[in-house]
């Protein structure tokens, strides 16, 4: 019995062995999308836009987001410049293929207005992020591939290749490097219609909160615009139980 | 000096073996090393406080100069067909190596902002060209009601609609404009037509057409000037010799800007106009002096006559050359460098023309012999001194008649101030092609039917006061501006600047009610809007129209002519805003290709008037000193002034403006006048020294000088004439101002001049207290 154990053990070790070097490019990103992420998040978020004479744009937002099941809830409440403060912009995305419900309050209109925008390249609040970089993106609408395996500053990963299968979307492929670790991504290249270099994401600090692993510093540059963008994650709470109550136009008009 | 050039004459075959070499080694340089500089920003002075902001301004806000491909349907844009062609089109100008993707605009990749009942739409026009009657019905609609795409990207009419694709000032190639042209003719079809204008194909088309016609041209110039050299000098190979001073003073002017790596430059294409119009003189007149002496002398040998030619001409041939030179010289004085090198190089050319004249010429007479003689009936009655009896009544008659002269250069001059009151200066280029070509009805259709091929650039700085330009009073001040520009000039179809963004957000957040088609009154609602464009519109946009800081506003006037007068006057408007932006701290300062070329024309108007000035008084003390005698220098002055005042007059009158071609052209009048000057006072002294008879004095010099300037300027005419023929309007401007400016010179020369001569005395008052 002792050897049957010990010999199932190790199959199950080789299967899993096995598994593991058989995943596929959209397996990985598969998992890479489906990191668990809580079911509601509250953070500050520090904007900084750099433009090519050096210029900054700072803007701090406070922002919660909650995961319903088929629908995702953000909320966003500028702090800082001043002369935005308490704008607010709300976000309802959803699992199926129905676009984005989006709303914002302008506390100078003292109106909640909806926005429609059919363009899912939009870029997210003026920055180099488009709302699919920030994870808003189908995993099948792309075609992926592994490229290969390698190990970039001590971290192993996979770097998969994922070519859109729409001819007109505003990248014709990036290239991820996903670390096999936690499947969360290390970098990443984006390439125009071209097929030239357009925007290198770089993801600089990781932190794991109540088990949950949080990218709380990243970089995105343009190089062909030699524009900037830094995101920063602080004052992290994960799974404080944001009632969904908190994501509606009432709310928005009634700032942080 | 003279003994020198004697001496040279026993070595003609060295000298001529030498002057070819260097000559070959000079072509051999040319070969290899020439360059054509076409950038024309290459151009400007790179110091100038206004290029410097303007080069700054550029960076800052993306500005660039628009290639503009116009889609025409007669039949309405609004049709698969024609938008089919635009959307691939648009495609097409975006794959171009040259174009940035993203500097390319038309109404497929605009976006489209529109209020609707609870809130804001962003959409695209259209991605997929709309195929069903109703889908094209809903597109024009949402074209109608939308003012920053209507009028500016699809024209009023709606039977034009524009892609815009802005390039850098470096990349504009010919190759890159016929690609440009086939890929607009490839999409042509029997109803819909394309039009391709924009300044980078104006500006391109300019600086290979005019080189390209003057290749063309020259040649039948040099053609002309050698017969009609032939019939003045009766012989080939004295033709063949003057010509060929000219050649060489050309190739070593040429040659030597190779060798030393400077480039050619527009202007330099004037280098041997200049030196074809001044380098023949010192030839016509060697050659005038030997047929005289040899008719007089048919028995003297070749090198009898070529030393008495050498004598009596050196000092005239060289004191023209000298003074010549340092006219070009003092355009040293100029900002602009092509027009520096243009006068340094003109200057070589014109001294290496004397060395020439006074080496190779002789060498050429002493190998290929003399010239025949001709026989002179001594015992006609010439009624005078001289042998020429038609230069005896001229000269008598212009004595005679002496107030004739006086009074009727008077009456030029003076009509000839009117006349440059008209004046006016244009740094148009679209001025000067024809009126009936391609490019110029181009650009007014799309000017008919859109706000402007060209644009002026106004920039607004704060002076680093952090979100000036988010303030409703600056703004809305602005915004009075623009509105006040565009309804008080028909030249103007177009403003464009940040306040048609709040306008817009301000219209569209508040139901698209067109009463909030205004700047809101609250700085945190400019604030909130523009945070908001910059969230769901395309913040690159914004990025053109002010700094990320916002303190700088950048302005764009869309102008429907490129030249001086428009831009000035839509200056002159924008001046009057000056007060009231200095009290909020606001400064003013322009940009673009448009203004940079008038602020360009306007530097080498300035240092060719300074350098004008500062040549004809060098010329006055230099010819003073030669002849020492001041009233020499004064009275030597007059053809200069006269063929210069004149030639500005008649451009005044004729509206022919002035632009760097032919303000560079008034420094011919300077050496062509003083050569004519210059020979005709040498020999008007040597004469009077033989005799007390003024005259007498007065008929030889007419004879001798005289005819050779006559000669001279009939030689010059004649060729530059020829360019009166040329398909390049400025080139035809330059013929005709260039034989203007011989006409004058030389019956100013053999009239007034002469009048002054006899009548202040120079030369005869001395033997008179003697």
């Amino acid at each position: 019995m002792k050897t049957l154990k010990l010999v199932t053990a190790a199959l199950l070790i080789v299967a899993s062995l096995g598994a593991q070097a058989q995943l596929t490019g959209r397996e990985i990103v598969d998992k890479a999308y489906n990191i668990p992420t809580g079911d509601d998040q509250t953070s500050v978020l520090t904007m900084t836009l750099t433009n090519k004479s050096g210029q900054t744009r700072v803007r701090k937002i406070q922002q919660f987001t909650k995961d319903l099941g088929d629908t995702e809830k953000s909320i966003m409440f500028f702090m800082t410049p001043a002369d935005v403060k308490n704008t607010s912009f709300m976000n309802w995305s959803y699992d199926s293929d129905k676009a984005d419900d989006q709303w914002i309050y302008l506390p100078a209109l003292k109106k909640v207005k909806r926005i429609s925008s059919d363009s899912k390249s939009d870029y997210f609040m003026g920055s180099d992020f488009t709302y699919d970089d920030l994870g808003d993106r189908k995993l099948d609408a792309d075609d992926h591939k592994l490229l290969r395996e390698e190990t970039v500053d001590g971290v192993e990963c996979y770097v998969v290749e994922s070519v859109s299968k729409d001819e007109d979307y505003m990248y014709s492929k990036t290239v991820t490097w996903i670390r096999k670790e936690n499947f969360i991504g290390l970098k990443k290249e984006f390439y125009d219609e071209d097929e030239e270099l357009l925007k290198t994401l770089s993801i600089k600090k990781l932190e794991e909160i109540d088990g949950i692993w949080v990218i709380t510093h990243s970089e995105m540059e343009n190089v062909q615009k030699n524009h900037k963008t830094i995101m920063e994650l602080n004052d992290i709470k994960i799974n404080t139980g944001v009632p969904a109550s908190k994501f509606s136009e009432r709310m928005m008009t009634r700032g942080i | 000096m003279e003994k020198i050039l004697n001496k040279l004459l026993k070595f003609k075959w060295l000298s001529m073996l030498v002057i070819i070499a260097a000559s070959a080694f000079f072509i051999f340089e040319m070969k290899e090393n020439t360059a054509m500089e076409t950038n024309l920003d290459k151009y400007m002075p790179q110091d100038h406080p206004a290029f410097i902001y303007s080069d700054k301004a550029e960076s800052w806000f993306n500005i660039q100069d628009g290639i503009i491909v116009a889609i025409e349907n007669k039949n309405g844009i609004f049709n698969t067909e024609t938008l089919d062609t635009l959307k691939q089109l648009t495609k097409r100008f975006q794959k171009f190596d040259e174009i940035n993707k993203d500097d390319v605009t038309s109404l497929y990749t605009a976006d489209n902002i529109v209020g609707t009942e609870d809130g804001m739409d962003v959409k695209r026009f259209f991605t997929r060209v709309p195929k069903t009657e109703e889908k094209l019905k809903k597109l024009q609609e949402s074209v109608r009601i939308n003012e920053m795409i209507f009028g500016r990207l699809v024209s009023e009419n709606e039977q034009v609609t524009v892609i815009i694709a802005e390039i850098g000032d470096d990349v504009f190639t010919p190759e890159f404009y016929d690609e440009i042209l086939e890929v607009a003719k490839m999409s042509e079809t029997d109803d819909i037509k394309i039009h391709v204008a924009g300044r980078p194909i104006v500006e391109g088309e300019m600086a290979l057409l005019g080189p390209a016609d003057m290749k063309k041209m020259v040649p039948i110039v040099i053609l002309v000037i050698f017969v009609v050299l032939l019939i003045t000098l009766r012989s080939f190979k004295g033709t063949l010799i003057t010509l060929g001073v000219v050649f060489l003073s050309t190739i070593w002017a040429f040659g030597l800007m190779a060798t030393v790596g400077i480039p050619i430059y527009a202007v330099s294409t004037m280098i041997p106009v200049m030196l074809i119009a001044i380098g023949v003189a010192d030839g016509i007149h060697l050659y005038s002096h030997l047929h005289t002496f040899v008719d007089h002398n048919p028995q003297a040998s070749k090198l009898e006559a070529t030393k008495d030619m050498i004598k009596h001409l050196w000092k005239p041939v060289v004191m023209t050359s000298v003074t010549t030179a340092v006219g070009f010289i003092s355009l040293l004085t100029s900002e602009v460098y092509p027009v520096k090198y243009f006068g340094l190089f003109t200057a070589f050319g014109v001294m290496m023309a004397m060395v020439f004249s006074l080496v190779f010429l002789p060498a050429g007479i002493m190998i290929f012999g003399l010239p025949k003689a001709k026989k002179i009936d001594v015992s006609e009655d010439k009624e005078g001194h001289s042998h020429s009896k038609l230069a005896n009544n001229f000269a008598a008659g212009v004595i005679k008649h002496k107030y004739v002269s006086i009074i009727g250069a008077a009456v030029i001059v003076v009509l000839s101030i009117i006349g440059m009151q008209k004046m006016w200066i244009n740094s148009s280029f679209l001025d000067k092609f024809e009126k009936d070509s391609d490019i110029v009805l181009t650009d007014k259709f799309i000017n008919e039917n859109f706000g402007g091929t060209s644009s002026l650039n106004l920039i607004l700085d704060s002076e680093g006061k952090k979100d000036k330009f988010k303030e409703p009073e600056v703004l809305k001040l602005v915004d009075k501006m623009q509105k006040d520009v565009d309804n008080k000039l028909a030249v103007v179809g177009n403003t464009f600047s940040l306040t048609d963004y709040i306008n817009r957000m301000n219209k569209v957040m508040n139901a698209d009610k067109e009463e909030f088609n205004t700047i809101p009154d609250s700085k945190n609602m400019v604030a909130q809007y523009l945070l908001l464009y910059e969230m769901s519109g395309d913040p690159e946009n914004l990025n053109k129209v002010v700094d990320y800081d916002y303190e700088k506003l950048n302005i764009t006037f869309q102008l429907k002519k490129d030249d001086s007068k428009a831009i000035n006057s839509a200056l002159d408007i924008i001046h009057t805003y000056e007060d009231d932006f200095n009290k909020m701290g606001i400064t003013m300062n322009y940009a673009g290709s448009g203004y940079k070329g008038l602020v360009f024309t306007d530097l080498i108007l300035e240092g060719q008037i300074k350098s004008m000035v500062l040549s004809l008084l060098l010329i006055i003390v230099l010819i003073s000193l030669m002849f020492k005698n001041f009233k020499i220098g004064l009275i030597s002055s007059v053809p200069i002034i006269i063929t210069a005042v004149i030639s500005f007059g008649i451009m005044g009158f004729l509206g022919i403006p002035l632009s760097t071609t032919t303000a560079l052209l008034s420094s011919i009048a300077i050496g062509i006048g003083i050569d004519y000057a210059v020979h005709f006072l040498e020999q008007y002294r040597t004469n009077a020294a033989n005799t007390d008879d003024k005259m007498a004095t007065a008929q030889k010099t007419m004879a001798h000088s005289g005819k050779a300037i006559i000669f001279n300027a009939i030689v010059v005419i004649a060729g530059f004439l020829v360019l009166l023929f040329s398909v390049f309007p400025p080139n035809r401007e330059l013929g005709a101002l260039v034989s203007l400016n011989m006409f004058t010179s030389f019956v100013g020369t053999l009239t007034i001049m002469l009048v002054l001569l006899y009548v202040s005395n120079v030369y005869f008052k001395k033997k008179k207290e003697d």
